[in-house]
């Protein structure tokens, strides 16, 4: 460890004083501007947006979708991860590989691929109408459905990643030890599984939550302005109306829910570095 | 239950449903026919070819090229230093250092955009590339302080110590002993910061003008005039751009030690 004061502010002010100065400060002018009026402070705007349906509509909808994708994360998350950790080690790397890799490429292109596969003479209505399932195209983009599989492939290997890592750090004979003193496979995950893999489970699904509260890529292309998001609307209202102040007011949502989220990783994190 | 089943069965099932879609596009991209369809409609190049024609997708290349590359190199000046005093000097306020540097990882990127806007580029007059420069090298920031701190932590203090000690300066210990050990985790920043700036969309999103905007923003806007396969052999060319960097990567330096 080095002493010198001087030394250490030349260091690390540039950086501090460069995201302070291109980020901090006009997202802040930003977020003020959703509480004032006039002459002053005041949360009208906040009564203002959530009196108004569509925006509650919208705003519930990013709530359901998030959890309901993160929900089925956490399902399928777990089934995969089981999986994954009992392989043998080379097969384990490799598959962890294949589904890491998702996340090094463009969400563009990964959320352009469902308009391939849901459009109206996309695979999924080629297939239902060759079967004789349904007569004619069904409708899947612009829906909630659309959006929700979206977002499913784009943060799953998130919850997978997460999910692993906790099962490996589970005590390895805790599962053969709970089927030998008789517990059916639902106590052996309610009972022992869950409880080692609560942290993990955790960490998983906050970033899961929140990539999908803040997602504007998916539900732009699968959910245009049928099935608008929080963020969709907040580009909505700033292109279309030039309304800055529902565009603060989302803004401040968003940020306490990203921040939430944050702080419970942290708290968590250190809550395992403990122990 | 038989484990031998279960689990080739959720693998496969999960690994079809996470890169599946890619096989599809690769697929769609290829397709002879107008429209995107799957399965395509007789092979050709045709639509990747077309993709190296269309005029703004070369413009919005070359936008993306800079800010990736320019962005994380300005991120790395700036964050290289910082990671460096924060691990080995001790800073009054740190952790709120710390905290203001890696924000706009937390922040979600339209916020931040929209604030650039509205503040720099239409009070100051900024240049729109000028604010998207900034964005960009802001949004790669924390990255770069994370992977650079963590080989830092990994480098053992005493070496540059023993350094000053012999009589090399500072700086000199910098340069010549840090530096060189701190090689590969300075590269995955870097390659880090370059996917992630290349692929971003929010950020971008309301600093767009009139001939200078990011590739994923031109693609988002070309998919809404038309849907000719283009757009898929552009998304699959840049995914294989993105695989053949991180694969060179991963054989080179085993990036996955430092992300």
């Amino acid at each position: 460890m080095f002493q010198n004061r001087a030394e250490a502010f030349a260091l690390v002010l540039p950086a501090a004083i460069f995201a302070g100065a291109i980020f901090l400060v006009p997202v802040l002018i930003l977020l003020s501007e959703g509480f004032r009026s006039a002459d002053s402070w005041t949360i009208q705007a906040y009564i203002d947006f959530f009196s108004q349906s569509l925006n509650q509509a919208v705003f519930l909808r990013t709530l359901k979708l998030a959890a309901m994708v993160t929900a089925a994360s956490a399902v399928i998350g777990y089934a995969a991860a089981f999986a994954i950790v009992n392989l043998p080690p080379k097969g384990k790397g490799r598959v962890t590989g294949l589904i890491v890799l998702p996340l090094m490429i463009s969400p563009v292109a990964r959320t352009y691929a469902w308009i391939v596969i849901l459009g109206r003479t996309g695979i999924v209505n080629q297939a239902l109408v060759a079967v004789g399932l349904s007569d004619e195209p069904i409708r899947f983009l612009f829906t909630e459905t659309a959006v929700f599989i979206g977002l499913l492939q784009l943060f799953l290997p998130l919850m997978i990643i997460s999910l692993i890592s906790a099962l490996e750090n589970m005590p390895r004979d805790a599962v053969p030890a709970a089927r030998v003193l008789g517990a059916n496979w639902l106590q052996v995950f309610t009972k022992v599984i869950l409880p080692l893999t609560k942290e993990g489970l955790v960490i998983g699904g906050t970033l899961v939550f929140t990539g999908s509260m803040t997602a504007y890529i998916t539900p732009a292309i699968l959910g245009g302005s049928k099935v608008l998001m929080l963020e969709t609307l907040l580009y909505q209202r700033v292109t279309m109306a030039n309304d800055f102040v529902s565009a603060s007011v989302i803004a401040l949502i968003l940020i306490v829910m990203a921040f939430a989220a944050n702080l419970l990783l942290k708290r968590l994190a250190t809550a395992r570095n403990k122990r | 239950m038989s484990n031998k089943l279960y689990a080739p069965i959720i693998l496969l099932l999960v690994l079809t449903f996470l890169i599946g879609p890619f096989i599809i596009i690769i697929a769609a991209s290829l397709s002879a026919g107008e429209t995107l369809s799957f399965p395509p409609q007789g092979l050709s190049l045709r639509w990747v070819i077309k993709v190296f024609e269309v005029e703004s997708f070369r413009a919005s290349f070359g936008v993306s090229m800079f800010l990736a590359i320019g962005g994380t190199i300005f991120a790395l000046i700036l964050g290289i230093p910082a990671s460096y005093a924060l691990s080995r000097y001790k800073v009054p306020g740190a952790e709120t250092i710390r905290t203001i540097v890696s924000s706009p990882i937390i922040v979600p990127g339209i916020i931040v955009g929209l604030a650039l806007l509205r503040y720099f580029v239409v009070p100051f007059n900024f240049g729109i590339l000028f604010a998207l420069f900034l964005a960009h090298t802001a949004l790669i920031l924390p990255y770069a302080v994370r992977v650079v701190s963590a080989s830092l932590t990994n480098l053992r203090s005493d070496i540059e110590e023993a350094a000053v000690l012999l009589g090399c300066s500072r700086v000199g210990a910098f340069f010549r002993v840090v530096m060189p050990n701190i090689r590969g985790g300075i590269l995955a920043a870097f390659i880090l910061g370059f996917v992630t700036s290349f692929n971003q969309v929010p950020v971008s999103l309301f600093l767009s003008g009139p001939g200078v905007r990011t590739l994923p923003i031109d693609m988002l806007s070309y998919m809404e005039i038309t849907y000719d396969p283009s757009v898929a052999a552009l998304s699959a060319l840049l995914a294989f751009m993105s695989l053949g960097i991180v694969f060179l990567a991963e054989r080179f330096l085993g990036f996955s030690r430092y992300v």
